[in-house]
């Protein structure tokens, strides 16, 4: 009794932390968290495509989540951004109504969406009846549901008549799309995650899986062959500090190594007879290769002859596994197609695709990238068809019952393309759907000048605070992840489902919802009439896909999906019902193990070509070259959501800091921390030194998530894709206290 | 299997045939606003086995500690790619403040040299062999599980001191405004004992981290400590005073850092990022009114006709007892401090300050009492025990500090500090009757800034890192401006005090409060590794 006056071992106190069985597999959970019932959904964040387990109470909303078991993605793990997913959604800044710029006094207010929606409808109308269909454009992302993308794509160009859309995935997945294209004759990529655990040499290039796929390297530490693992990469990422080698070459001295790896490997004749036969074009790249000695690209390269021999052996080793894996490093650069494509080549000459634990493998960076690649109506006509094939046109005019007249012929511009008609007063009106370009775009620096030119600019977000939604005119409020229902499509090419589990604030609706109102106000509301739902939607588009590589006429519902663990494409309707109702695990699919390929003769194309000149190379007013890149695997591209967690924020540096050598560091008197100017011939901003042999001499590393990264950054494009080249510029470092 | 929803109601939400704009407006409002009534699937499979049981299986022990182990986390650095999941996990899995983790990560920086070397280290609490949390509780509110070992934090007997924070080396345990209570790791206690792995364990992507047992005989420091083991961080033979990273003989942490070997010249990612400790404004007042009290009441004792010095000794004292007050974030449960006095010095400062605090009220109450026996007598002998004892105060509040390891804080650094705000409100108050002495108080007061000059200049000495070193860049750079206000006030108490020390008094005593906040904010507390540009305040 005394005893227990003096410790008081329970109480209300204690009571927070105690803990109940959670049901539902979870083990031990939070007694006041412990869920009613629990339900499933794709992470938002990445294409790794993650499902995670929601917590759900009485009344459906979502109380906490977890990483779901059993998934054959993320087998029960995910990053910080997938655990905090649902704290970005209690933001204070998420829009709860539209915003109108008032002309007058330059402020937002708050209107109703029926004064929105007209708004919108007038105004991009009379641009319409003023300057045709080329004079608005929108801008979207690889965020959303497909059947959302597809909505947007679909409404404004066959509903409303206008041309020009791109999306944010231009600055990620346009060179893998290309590349994949022009070699396979359709945009696919060949593998499937179980490929990371049955190769036997494992080349990361320009891939940071540890720190931005944190889930893909699990699926790497799983590899039960003890694989090596080589990382190309001009900086020691985390990935490369963890890898069994780490090749650390001149920045944009990719391309020439590919190339003298298959200078080698054709010397040394280590080719594969039976993968070559379903090419075409070897007998030409031989030729073009043999220029490319190792001896001839060291300089360029600044590797050792002995190190690229070495290198060409190990990934050429008759009888070994090999698989290429890239993200962004190759991607996002001048010569990117041309480089992803010479890894293709690499594949396709030692035989190493089409099989377990091989693949020229592009990781995708956005959680629905992939769905944008085929549905999302802007490259490419939806559904993976081609807009200038009048068969296709037909067939998706009878499918979603269009007219056939309403299908434009002519693709769209690019959304480098986009902008510049924008600064020219071509384009006079502007909608932005949950991206942030004001932010992400190269040479960001351009974009205030561009909003000028702008008549209207309309940004539809889930906050009201983005760089792009702050000077919009008009601002829709949109329902993010977590307060929607949809398809992602993973990095793997596995369909998967996202569910509402929260209310969304005010009077956000979902992107799905206000196409609806968009349609309806405009007078094309009956094009859509069967677009009352995104399953309803999904169903259609699924139609659509029937006899494309992308057939995915076998799946019957969102509920076929979920049970499946999700369902890699192709999935026609005619696979096998053992197939159809295979379990997970088994549901690991990758392409070509026939050797056929989508192009019109069925032979993989090799392609190649002299690699270019650096844009802007180092100079003596502009002496170091700035990379960027992924900071910190708690930080998402600009940081609309990943900012809005307490947790996330606990664990990246809240400024914008750089990586420089030590020796160039000492060369410059600078210290640790020390706050440092970094200026290019576009802009400059301020940022803290670390100093670290990350880099190389003569190097910067600055992470993109902190706005002021791509005032810095050189707008070049990558010929082919349109892809920014974000990765090497120009910069000076100016020492302030 | 996977659960779903039902159907979306999206669909029986068929708008009528020509609904007008704002018709379909509500009608979509009113459909967002709506989630999906959940139902358990019949399917699911309710009191099934974790799902994740397979996957931890092997990352913690199949039995409990023996005699003489105790359970400890092992992290294999090698595995640990800083993905830092784990600290995602012991949010959720703990249901935390949108704020709050029990585990943190760092880095590690290996240096000037290429290959580049970085380690991230997932630290939560080390549940050390010797907690000096535990040690340093007045109340008791810390345990060691004699079964398992590990450090329990009772949260409903937690006075919200702050000590256990000031002892911790790792800062482990963090403060909760919310609650005026500290919370920490409790190693996923209630999951470990159902055979379920703690939250982190079962996040990691990677399986870097797992509970092992280790051996626990804190008598004696056996010898395998002393072995130098290049994989853990905290070996004292191994360990190098600037990497930042603590020291491991005082409270002999239990975690195990293995696989991959740390360089000698490694160093925390955060050491030199110069962030301002908290201030303790409560602690700030408390140590100075008191000192000052003492002093000014010690100085009325040697001069007969002092009564207001020993009226305003009182109120100054007093005002510091009632500012610790408010420095407690559960004062009402504060009356068990006494449960912590074999160990802390906490307890035994509150003992101290209570058993002086009669004496300053009985000398202001003296003058006006009736005669009584020996009244002259009793008189005589509260007035000398006021020197003595109060000394006895101030030297319990310097080990307070003393005991928690910071280098600013030790009796050498802090005893000249603390003594030195009595001794110079001492001669301060005793020139007010003996003006010859106003020189010495003069000298008092420039005297008492001595120690911190010393730290200041240990800044500009250019070299190695240390914590003196990182406690003098700190009053240079982001805490220059008051430590030019403390100096500034100090020099002109001085020349005040040559005149009139009634004018000099305030003036000193605000120095005084500035010198004391600088104290607090100043010192380098030891951490386990931070992340570069973080800038979590402690």
């Amino acid at each position: 009794m005394f005893n227990k006056l003096l410790k008081s071992k329970s109480g209300p106190l204690t009571a927070e932390l105690v803990q109940s069985p959670g049901m539902f597999g979870l083990g031990k959970v939070p007694t006041r968290l412990a869920p009613a019932s629990t339900t499933t959904s794709i992470c938002g964040y990445c294409a790794t495509g993650c499902q995670l387990k929601l917590h759900l109470d009485q009344n459906g909303q979502a109380i906490n989540l977890s990483p779901q078991a059993n998934y054959p993605v993320n087998l029960g793990m995910a990053c910080p951004k997938g655990w905090q997913a649902l704290d970005p959604l209690d933001a204070s800044d998420r829009g709860t109504t539209p915003l109108l710029r008032d002309p007058a006094t330059g402020q937002r207010r708050p209107i109703d969406w029926t004064n929105a929606i007209q708004t919108f409808v007038s105004t991009f109308k009379s641009v319409q009846a003023n300057h045709g269909r080329d004079s608005a454009a929108f801008l979207s992302t690889g965020q959303i549901p497909l059947e959302e993308m597809a909505f947007l794509g679909l409404l404004w160009k066959s509903g409303m008549g206008f041309l020009h859309g791109d999306a944010n995935t231009r600055q990620c997945m346009a060179t893998a799309v290309t590349a994949y294209k022009q070699s396979f004759g359709f945009d696919a990529p060949p593998y499937t995650y179980a490929d990371f655990e049955q190769s036997d040499v494992i080349v990361l290039t320009g891939a940071n899986l540890a720190i931005a796929h944190p889930i893909l390297w699990q699926r790497i530490m799983r590899n039960e062959r003890i694989p090596k693992i080589i990382v190309i990469d001009p900086r020691a990422t985390e990935t490369a500090q963890a890898a069994t080698q780490h090749i650390q070459l001149k920045p944009k001295g990719d391309l020439a190594l590919y190339y003298a790896l298959a200078h080698c490997i054709i010397r040394d004749k280590r080719t594969d007879p039976e993968s070559l036969a379903n090419t075409e074009g070897i007998e030409d790249f031989a030729e073009f290769v043999k220029d490319f000695s190792p001896q001839f690209v060291a300089g360029q390269t600044g590797l050792s002859e002995e190190t690229i021999e070495n290198l060409a052996r190990t990934v050429s080793e008759p009888g070994k596994r090999v698989s290429w894996w890239w993200t962004m490093g190759i991607n996002q650069s001048y010569e990117g197609v041309r480089t992803a494509q010479a890894i293709i080549n690499l594949c396709l000459i030692t035989g190493n695709i089409g099989k377990p634990g091989t693949g020229p493998n592009s990781v995708t960076g956005q959680c629905n990238a992939m769905g944008s690649r085929l549905f999302s109506n802007t490259t490419s006509l939806v559904g993976g068809h081609d807009f200038t094939n009048q068969e296709h046109r037909a067939k998706v005019a009878s499918g979603l019952s269009i007219p056939m007249e309403n299908i434009p012929q002519d693709s769209s511009l690019a959304f480098d393309e986009i902008l510049r008609a924008a600064e020219e007063g071509k384009i006079k009106a502007l909608w932005i759907v949950a991206t942030n370009p004001f932010h992400s775009w190269i040479n960001s620096g351009r974009l205030a000048a561009l909003r000028e030119n702008l008549d209207f600019l309309v940004v539809q977000d889930m906050y009201h605070t983005t760089e792009s939604a702050e000077v919009a005119d008009l601002y829709l409020p949109a329902a993010g992840w977590g307060e929607k229902s949809g398809c992602f499509i993973n990095s793997e090419r596995r369909i998967a489902t996202i569910k509402p589990v929260c209310k969304a604030p005010g009077q956000a609706l979902t992107d799905f919802r206000i196409f609806r109102l968009l349609a309806s106000a405009w007078g094309c509301g009956s094009m859509f009439d069967k677009w009352t739902d995104p399953e309803a939607a999904f169903l259609q588009l699924r139609n659509l896909t029937k006899n494309r590589p992308c057939d995915i006429t076998g799946i019957e519902s969102y509920d076929h999906l979920d049970h499946a663990g999700g369902i890699q494409w192709p999935f026609p309707e005619d696979i096998t019902s053992d197939e159809k109702n295979a379990i997970p695990d088994a549901a690991e699919r990758r392409l070509f193990e026939d050797g056929n390929y989508h192009t019109p003769n069925g032979k993989a194309r090799i392609l190649f070509e002299k690699p270019a000149i650096m844009p802007e190379p180092p100079c003596d007013l502009f002496p170091f070259l700035l990379l960027t890149g992924r900071g910190t695997s708690s930080q998402w591209h600009t940081q609309t959501r990943t900012a809005k967690s307490e947790i996330l924020k606990k664990l990246y540096p809240d400024q914008a800091y750089v990586e420089i050598h030590p020796r160039d560091a000492r060369n410059l008197q600078i210290e640790n921390n020390q706050k440092l100017t970094i200026r290019s011939r576009r802009g400059e901003m301020s940022a803290t030194a670390y100093i670290a042999p990350t880099v190389q001499r003569g190097q910067l590393f600055l992470p993109m998530h902190y706005p002021e990264v791509n005032r810095l950054t050189h707008p070049s494009f990558d010929t082919y894709s349109r892809q920014p080249n974000y990765k090497a510029c120009a910069v000076d470092i100016l020492i302030g206290r | 299997m996977v659960t779903t929803l039902q159907p979306s109601p999206e669909k029986e939400a068929k708008s009528s045939p020509n609904p007008g704009l704002r018709t379909l407006i509500d009608d979509l409002l009113d459909e967002q606003s709506t989630l999906q009534t959940p139902v358990a699937r019949f399917a699911e499979d309710h009191d099934r086995e974790p799902d994740l049981a397979g996957h931890y299986r092997n990352l913690i022990p199949l039995t409990k500690p023996g005699e003489g182990e105790q359970y400890a986390f092992e992290v294999a650095l090698d595995r640990c790619t800083g993905c830092k999941a784990c600290v995602s996990a012991c949010h959720n899995l703990n249901g935390l403040d949108d704020d709050e983790a029990w585990r943190d990560t760092g880095t590690l920086i290996g240096g000037d040299d290429a290959p580049a070397w970085q380690q991230t280290v997932t630290t939560a609490c080390h549940h050390c062999e010797s907690p000096e949390c535990m040690h340093g509780c007045p109340v008791g509110a810390y345990e060691k599980d004699e079964e398992t070992g590990i450090v329990r934090h009772l949260d409903d007997q937690c006075i919200g001191c702050s000590y256990c924070i000031l002892k911790c080396s790792y800062d482990v345990p963090k403060f909760s405004k919310s609650r005026g209570i500290v919370r920490k790791c409790d190693m996923c206690q209630q999951r470990l004992a159902e055979g379920e792995a703690p939250a982190c364990v079962q996040a990691c992507p990677t399986e870097a981290i797992r509970i092992i047992k280790v051996p626990s005989n804190i008598p004696g420091i056996p010898e395998r400590r002393r072995k130098a083991n290049p994989t853990n961080l905290f070996q004292p033979e191994r360990h190098n005073p600037q990497s930042g990273i603590p020291h491991d003989s005082v409270t002999f942490p239990t975690t195990r850092y293995v696989g991959r070997e740390t360089p000698q010249t490694a160093f925390a990612a955060d050491r030199d990022k110069l962030i301002p400790e908290h201030a303790h404004w409560p602690l700030v007042l408390m140590l100075v009114l008191t000192q000052a009290g003492i002093g000014l009441l010690g100085s009325s004792v040697f001069a007969p006709d002092s009564f207001t010095q020993t009226i305003l000794g009182t109120l100054l004292f007093n005002a510091g007892m009632v500012a610790a007050v408010f420095h407690l974030g559960q004062p009402l449960k504060a009356w068990r401090f006494f449960l912590g006095l074999r160990t802390s010095w906490l307890s035994r400062e509150i003992l101290a300050f209570s058993l002086f605090a009669p004496i300053p009220i009985i000398l202001c109450a003296l003058p006006l009492l009736p005669d009584f026996p020996y009244k002259e007598f009793f008189t005589l002998i509260t007035r000398i025990s006021v020197l003595p004892l109060g000394f006895a105060a101030v030297f319990t509040s310097i080990m307070i500090y003393a005991d928690t390891h910071r280098s600013l804080w030790s009796v050498r650094r802090s005893a000249p500090r603390f003594f030195g705000t009595v001794i110079s409100l001492l001669l301060l108050g005793l020139s007010i009757h003996s003006p010859m002495l106003r020189p010495f108080a003069a000298l008092a007061i420039a005297a008492k800034t001595l120690p911190e000059f010393i730290v200041m200049r240990r800044s500009q000495i250019q070299g190695d890192w240390s914590a003196l070193r990182h406690s003098g860049r700190l009053l240079l750079g982001p805490l220059l401006r008051i430590t030019l206000w403390r100096f500034g006030l100090a020099a002109l108490s001085m020349l005040l005090v040559l005149f009139s020390p009634w004018l000099a008094l305030p003036v000193l005593i605000a120095s005084e409060i500035l010198e004391r906040q600088l104290f607090f904010q100043s010192v380098h507390a030891p951490k386990m590794p931070g992340n570069f540009g973080v800038s979590s305040p402690h």
